[in-house]
This record gives C-alpha cells, sequence and structure tokens, in this order.
C-alpha cells in the first residue's frame, strides 16, 4: 500500500506540471480561440535557460529570469501564431504554432545541446508521511498548480483584462466595436500563459531532466488535461492534470514504464471523443 | 449538337488527356532512374515513397478538410507490417529459420491492407471530430505508433530495429535499387490516375461539396461521415503501401525512420503544392526531400557562413528550414505556396502588360 501511496504523490507532482500546461492551453483557449502546440516549449526554455543561467548566477535568480525570458519569447509566438487579421484562421494557427514548435527544437537543440539537463532541487531532504517519501519539490509543484488555478479563475471572472480576454475569443467582432486590440489581448494571454508554463518548467527539471525534444509531449499531456474541461474550463483542467498524472505513475509502477506514454494518449483520447460529442460533423 | 452532348464531350476528353498525360509522365519517371547514379536514385526513391504518402494526405486535406497529423503513423505501420511479415513474426524463429517469413510481394500487398483496416478501426471515432482535437487525436495516433515500437520491442527489435535482408522479386526481377524506384513512381502514377479519376467523378463533386460547405452537402443527400472515412482510408492505404516499399528500399527497419517530426513534414508536403492539388503534392515531397538532402550535406560540415557547426547540425538545420517553411505557408499561402507563386506571377505579368491598367 505505501508503493501505491508513493506513486500517487510522484504522479500528483507530475500531474501538476500537466495541469499548468493545461491551465495555460486553456487561457490561450479562451482568449484567442487558438490551440498553441508549442506551449509544452516554454516549459522546456524555462528548465534549460534557468540551466545555463544557474552556472553564474544563484539558482531563484535563475528561475526568476528564466520565467521573464520565456514570458517574452511567448510575445513573440503570440505575434506569429495570431497571423494576419481576417486571412488566418484558427486551424492556420495550431499549424502555424506546430512550425513554431518544430522551429524551437532547432533553435533549443543548437542553443543548449541534446544532453537532458537537470539541476538541484529546493532541497535534497524529503518529508516522510508514514513511510511515504514527499519531496519538497513536488509540494512546490502541487501549490503552484493549486495557486495558478485559483488566480487564473479570479483572473478571468474578476478583473477588466480577464473580461476582455474572454470576450475577445466570444465575439471577436464585438469585442473590437468596442476597443478592444484583440492582438494586443493575444499578446497578453500568451504572455500569462508563457510565464505559467515556465515556472512548472523551471520546477519539473530537478526531478525530470528536459532536453530539447521534450515539448512535444509535455504538450499532449497538458492538452490531454485541458481536453478533461472542454478546453475551457480552468478547474477541470487541474483535475485532469492530477488525474493523468496519478494514472500514468500507476501504469510506470503496476503495469510497465514503457506503457506511460501509450496509456496517457489512450486516456487522451477517449477524453477527445467524449468532450466532443456535442459538436458532431453531422 | 445540343449544349448537353457538348460538354459530354468535353468531359470525356479531358479524361483521355488527363489520363494519356499522366501516363506519359509516369512512364518518364520510371524510366529515370535507370539513367541516374545510384545515389541519385536512392533520393529519387524516397522522393516517390512520399509522394504516395503526400497524395493521399492531399486528398484527405483537400476533399475532406480532415487535417491529420498521423501519416506517418500509417507509414509505420505498413512499413513494420511487410517487414515483420518478411523476417517472420515469431521472433524466436527469426534467427534460426530461414524461411520464417512469407513472400515479400505478399509482405508488401499485405502492407496497404492492414494500415487501411487501422484506419477503417479508428476513423470511426476520428472523423467524427474536427479542427484541434482531430489534429490531436492523429497525432497521438502517430505517437502511440511509435510508442509501441518501443514497448513490444520483442517483436519490432526497439531502437535496435530489425534488418530484412531478402529482397522483393516480381516475376522473377529483383526490385533494388532503380527497379525499386522505378515501382514506387509507377505505383505514384497508379495513386494519381486514381485519385483524379475519383475527384473526377460523382464522388469527387460530392466530395468538392463537402469541402465547400459541409452542411448543405450534407443537406443534399451527401452522406458526409461515409465519405469522409473513404478518403481516411484510401490516404491510409496509400501511406502504408508507401511503407511496406520502404522497408524493401532501406531493407531496416528502426525507430529514427518513423519518427514524429515525419507526420508533420507529410503536411509541410501538402501545403507546398496546396491542398487538394495531387501535382503540388507530388512537387511538394519532391522538393522536401530534396532540401532535407541538400541540408543534410549543409549541416556535416565543419563551418557554415563562418559558424562552427555541431555535430547535430543536419538535424538543426532541418528542423529549423521545416518549421519555418510550414509558418511562412500558414502566414502567407494558406492555400498553398506553389498556386501562391503562381497566382502572383500571373498577376505581376498582367500589371506589366503594356496598355493594361490595374
Amino acid at each position: 500500500m505505501t508503493t501505491f501511496f508513493q506513486l500517487v504523490v510522484v504522479g500528483i507532482s507530475t500531474g501538476s506540471v500537466f495541469a499548468i500546461v493545461g491551465m495555460s492551453l486553456v487561457l490561450v483557449y479562451r482568449a484567442t480561440g487558438i490551440v498553441n502546440f508549442a506551449q509544452g516549449v516554454f516549459a522546456v526554455v524555462g528548465g534549460l535557460v534557468t540551466y545555463s543561467l544557474s552556472q553564474h548566477m544563484s539558482l531563484v535568480l535563475a528561475g526568476l529570469l528564466a520565467v521573464l525570458v520565456t514570458a517574452i519569447v511567448a510575445t513573440g509566438v503570440a505575434v506569429v501564431a495570431v497571423g494576419i487579421r481576417g486571412r488566418t484562421t484558427h486551424l492556420a494557427s495550431l499549424i502555424i504554432t506546430v512550425g513554431i514548435a518544430i522551429l524551437a527544437e532547432a533553435v533549443l537543440l543548437a542553443a543548449f545541446g541534446e544532453v537532458p539537463r537537470s539541476y538541484s532541487a529546493i532541497s535534497d531532504r524529503a518529508w516522510n508521511v508514514g513511510g511515504v517519501l514527499v519531496q519538497p519539490q513536488y509540494a512546490a509543484l502541487a501549490l503552484v498548480a493549486l495557486l495558478a488555478a485559483f488566480g487564473l479563475t479570479l483572473f478571468l471572472r474578476r478583473t477588466i483584462v480577464g473580461q476582455a480576454l474572454v470576450a475577445s475569443a466570444d465575439s471577436p467582432r464585438a469585442a473590437e466595436l468596442i476597443g478592444l486590440n484583440l492582438r494586443s489581448i493575444a499578446v497578453i494571454a500568451f504572455a500569462l500563459a508563457g510565464a505559467l508554463t515556465a515556472v512548472g518548467g523551471v520546477l519539473l527539471a530537478p526531478t525530470v531532466p528536459v532536453s530539447y525534444s521534450s515539448g512535444l509531449t509535455i504538450t499532449i499531456n497538458g492538452f490531454a488535461a485541458a481536453v478533461f474541461g472542454g478546453l475551457v474550463s480552468i478547474r477541470l483542467a487541474l483535475l485532469g492534470g492530477y488525474v493523468l498524472g496519478v494514472v500514468e505513475q500507476l501504469v510506470v509502477g503496476y503495469v510497465d514504464p514503457q506503457y506511460n506514454l501509450i496509456i496517457a494518449l489512450v486516456v487522451m483520447l477517449v477524453l477527445i471523443g467524449w468532450r466532443s460529442r456535442g459538436e458532431l460533423a453531422v | 449538337m445540343t449544349a448537353i452532348q457538348e460538354r459530354a464531350r468535353r468531359k470525356r476528353r479531358d479524361a483521355v488527356v488527363r489520363v494519356v498525360g499522366v501516363v506519359a509522365a509516369t512512364a518518364f519517371a520510371c524510366w529515370l532512374p535507370f539513367q541516374l547514379d545510384s545515389g541519385d536514385v536512392s533520393l529519387y526513391d524516397r522522393m516517390g515513397l512520399y509522394a504516395l504518402v503526400a497524395t493521399g494526405l492531399t486528398l484527405l486535406m483537400g476533399f475532406a478538410g480532415q487535417v491529420s497529423l498521423g501519416q506517418g503513423g500509417f507509414f509505420l505501420i505498413g512499413a513494420y507490417t511487410s517487414g515483420l511479415l518478411t523476417v517472420g513474426l515469431d521472433p524466436d524463429s527469426r534467427l534460426v529459420d530461414p524461411n520464417a517469413g512469407i513472400d515479400p510481394v505478399l509482405a508488401v500487398i499485405a502492407a496497404p491492407l492492414v494500415s487501411a483496416a487501422v484506419a477503417l478501426v479508428i476513423g470511426v471515432p476520428l472523423m467524427r471530430l474536427r479542427g484541434h482535437y482531430l489534429a490531436f487525436a492523429t497525432l497521438a495516433f502517430a505517437l502511440i505508433a511509435w510508442s509501441l515500437l518501443y514497448a513490444q520491442d520483442r517483436f519490432t527489435g526497439g531502437q535496435y530495429g530489425v534488418t530484412v535482408t531478402k529482397r522483393l522479386e516480381l516475376l522473377g526481377h529483383q526490385m533494388t535499387g532503380a527497379s525499386h524506384a522505378a515501382l514506387v513512381w509507377g505505383l505514384v502514377g497508379l495513386a494519381l490516375l486514381l485519385s483524379t479519376t475519383l475527384v473526377a467523378s460523382r464522388v469527387g463533386r460530392a466530395l468538392q461539396a463537402i469541402a465547400v460547405n459541409e452542411p448543405a452537402a450534407a443537406a443534399s443527400g451527401v452522406n458526409v461521415a461515409v465519405y469522409k472515412l473513404q478518403l481516411f482510408v484510401f490516404a491510409a492505404a496509400l501511406a502504408g503501401l508507401a511503407g511496406g516499399l520502404f522497408t524493401f528500399y532501406a531493407q531496416f527497419l528502426g525507430p529514427e525512420d518513423f519518427v514524429i517530426v515525419l507526420s508533420l513534414l507529410f503536411v509541410v508536403m501538402v501545403s507546398i503544392g496546396g491542398l487538394g492539388s495531387f501535382y503540388g503534392a507530388v512537387v511538394g515531397a519532391v522538393t522536401i526531400v530534396y532540401v532535407e538532402h541538400k541540408l543534410r550535406e549543409l549541416g556535416t560540415r565543419e563551418t557554415l557562413l563562418g559558424w562552427d557547426l555541431p555535430p547535430q547540425g543536419p538535424s538543426i538545420l532541418s528542423l529549423g528550414v521545416f518549421g519555418l517553411l510550414l509558418i511562412t505557408i500558414m502566414l502567407f499561402f494558406p492555400h498553398g505556396l506553389l498556386p501562391g507563386v503562381i497566382g502572383g506571377l500571373r498577376s505581376l505579368r498582367r500589371r506589366l502588360r503594356p496598355g493594361s491598367r490595374t
């Protein structure tokens, strides 16, 4: 039974990362209607930049700078992904972000090499809770995911900017009529989501080393978490991340580590099928 | 002669011109590899293999409006189907029994059938999806197929792959090198003939109706779901056939030949030629293979424009160029690079013509 709880604890920690990426995807989708295929790349940028900077400065400062750098990168991604007004459809934007994800692999490979990178965790001690080891790093990830879910929900519901984000995806025409600049809206959403995902990446790297090609799997897992909430619900994306993380860890522990990604993908396919029942073609 | 008769006559004439054109081009494409040296033949062969996949995908994307990021998965299934059937499904008897597998010709025929069967099964739920859901679901399918290579490494050899020593023999003639390339391009011609005939038929008109306005097509009695599923299965079969032939081209199957980026590359090929353009898909495949080859040459150099290239130079260059290409095409030429450029040239010529006003 201890093994089971240990797996659940690890699952909640990796699931927190999926949840963070999932919520970022939800934020971007609710503001722009775009599914950002390059979202996982931001986690990789966060982790790898932190690793490089930590050679020259303290880890905390490196992490903060990495989040800032990622937010700036995300602004650039926003401008390209939104594309040309009135011409670029949301599906075209998705394919553009696929292109950005491919391009990002090239840039990351050139800048950081192909070796997966990791650095020291917040603390190398672990709390022993009835035989189950809980590392402070896991707790930090779970905490960030919870705070992000809480903060994002408040932000989208209670603030003017949050309302503007939601409005511009609900009805772009009406949003423009009342004077919202759709491109600025997209930039805000992408930058915010990029920073959030980067925080996830910075905290993830000590437990799971990241490399230039980790982005794809992170995006897929984050998307699966987001689909849990139909791409629009922050809370369900959080829950989806936890469920996915725990299921994956149980598969690793009890079935076969090789099937870890396969199970995640099958779960995602089932979720997609369940979520899109309402939007049938005919 | 009435107008209707006139139209029917013109249609028959168009069909004849189309068939003769494709047959002539195919004959040339099959003759060409015998004139090339062996390095170029290999490149030319790969172009043909990818052109088969791209032809199916352009049909699917252009006429059913379905973006598939998973064609690499069907390519993989086709390749491993023919490869494993040839060396023998039972991993224990492979090494001891030289007659463990079946005839390579049968194995190649099985490849598109298995891919099509898989497409039929997953297509029923998948073809109900649209937009980003479909894109992610097809990508997930390709990733699952790829992960299974590692998870089922007893059968697939995992990262060490499978070596296929048997050669493909047709009518007592070994299909290697130039004759393999000729076979592949002959099949490309056949696929083009089938696809263009399909599009020019009643089925094609239904497909075009779906592409333009799905609800309207459905309201006019077009069974949208069935047509989409048929296209999906057909595209998968073409990808599977290409995979099956790839086995006897590479004579080795390993996960590196089926990386997930390949699925995305097929989308780049199709978007170069324009969605729904068959000749464009062939041009796209030829372009991408050629560019990749040139980038590989550039990337393996020590330095490039004064920069020291790391050992991963080829990957960096090809990923970078293809990423940029996809972004540029989707931003500026959403209807295809080739149609966009041709249209641009035409309007330029119209403007430059003396005495014309714009």
